[in-house]
Parts: C-alpha cells; structure tokens; sequence
C-alpha cells in the first residue's frame, strides 16, 4: 500500500505546474489550500484532478471533486478511490 | 451581493487546454457543452460560461459560507451572449458579459435591479474583508458596502454596489 507520504509528494509533483505562489508551495502541508494558498487558478483545478485521474487511474466522481480544495481532501479522495480499486 | 470575474484570453490559451480530454465534462453541463459544441467561437463560449459561474459562485460562496469545487452545481441558463442566469442549489443570479478581443468579463448580481447600483473601484480602494467577505468601508456612512474584485494577467476588475 501506498503511504500517506509517498501521496503527499506525488500531489507536489502533480501540482507544481499550476502553482503561483512558490513559498507556499516550499512549505506545502495538509492544510494547504489549493486556491488560497498556492493561488492556483481554479480553471487549472481542473487540470490538477484530470491529472491525479490519469497518475492513479482512478475517477474522480462529481461529489468528490467538490472538495478537492485543499492538500488533505485531495490525499483523502486519492487513498478512498485507491482503496475502492 | 455581488461577484465578478474576468479571464484574459492570450494568458488563458497559454493556461489551460480546453480541448483536453474531459476537461469540459469535468465543469460544463450537457447543456453548457452543447453551447460550446455549436458555437462560432467554442474557445470564447468556453471562457464566457466559465466566467459567469466564476461571478455566481463568489455570491453563492458568501451568501451561504459553502465553499467547494462545484462548477457542475452552477448552472448557466444562456439568454445571449452577454446576459443570462446561474442557478445553484435553488439560488438564481443575473449575469451580465462584455466581450473584448482581449477579454472576457462578467458581473453577477443576486438581485436583478443591483445591476443599476454597480460602481466600478479602483486598484488603490482600501478594502476591508469580514469574515472573508470584502467591503469598502464608506467613513462618511459609517456604512459598509459589498466588493468584487477579478484579476486575470494584464487585467484587473472591482466593484461595489451602491444605494
């Protein structure tokens, strides 16, 4: 099974792309916030979840991509969906 | 309660690919996409939806405090290219879209009429959030009144609703 770190660090990498603020992203948490904090553009949030779609192959359903706001919800939906497979 | 939002188009081509696989289903209703499918301009209809339900989810987001990723729940009823409507979970707002070579923008409103109370703010206007929620705080008044601001590459949008 996949760790909660090894999640974390593949988020990073799926994220930096769409990332405008580079010092939040440096001291990216759980509770960082995908609009908020790393003041992605919330047209490329689409972006993020087509491609945590196509890195874990795995839907990510209407319900769950209302909450994929933030760093903690995202980690959620991915372990949820990963486990479901 | 109002909300804005604006898209500069040379900085969106370079952004975001429309075209991607999904990309639409992901945000646009089958309605929405058949809008985009028989436009002139798909890539601008895009862009003009995506603003309006931008606009509208400021409102809903500070009127009901929920926050979320719900393009699909911000539905756009297309009256023209620039006026329509978007309902969101029993709430309807009015949207208005000017169009531009560079951009597109568009202004959400909860109440019809607060279309004829919108003034434009400047850059320099000191705004104050409550609770998250913009405002300009009008001394003379001692009255506080609600703002929107957009920005998107070279352009910058705010306003406020007046008596």
């Amino acid at each position: 099974m996949i760790s909660k770190q090894e999640i974390i660090e593949q988020l990073k990498t799926i994220v930096k792309p769409y990332v405008q603020n580079q010092e939040s992203f440096d001291a990216l948490t759980e509770e960082t916030d995908f609009i908020n904090d790393l003041k992605i553009n919330s047209a490329n949030l689409v972006d993020v979840i087509l491609d945590i779609e196509e890195k874990y192959n795995i839907i990510i359903d209407n319900e769950s991509m209302e909450k994929m706001i933030n760093v903690k919800s995202a980690m959620e939906i991915v372990a949820i969906k990963l486990a479901e497979k | 309660m109002i909300g804005n939002d604006i898209v500069d188009l040379a900085l969106a081509k370079k952004e975001s690919n429309w075209q991607r696989n999904r990309f639409l289903d992901k945000i646009f209703t089958e309605n929405e996409q058949l809008l985009i499918a028989n436009a002139i301009n798909p890539e601008i209809m895009v862009w003009n939806l995506w603003t309006r339900k931008e606009a509208a989810y400021k409102i809903y987001n500070r009127e009901t405090g929920i926050r979320g990723y719900i393009p699909l729940q911000l539905d756009c009823w297309y009256e023209s290219e620039n006026l329509g409507t978007v309902s969101c979970n029993g709430f309807t707002y009015h949207t208005q879209t000017q169009i531009s070579n560079e951009s597109v923008y568009t202004i959400a409103v909860a109440k019809k009429q607060y279309f004829s109370h919108i003034k434009k703010i400047e850059l320099e206007t000191k705004i104050t959030k409550i609770n998250g929620v913009p405002f300009v705080k009008d001394i003379a008044n001692l009255i506080t009144r609600p703002v929107s601001i957009t920005h998107h590459g070279h352009f910058w949008e705010g306003i406020m609703l007046v008596d």
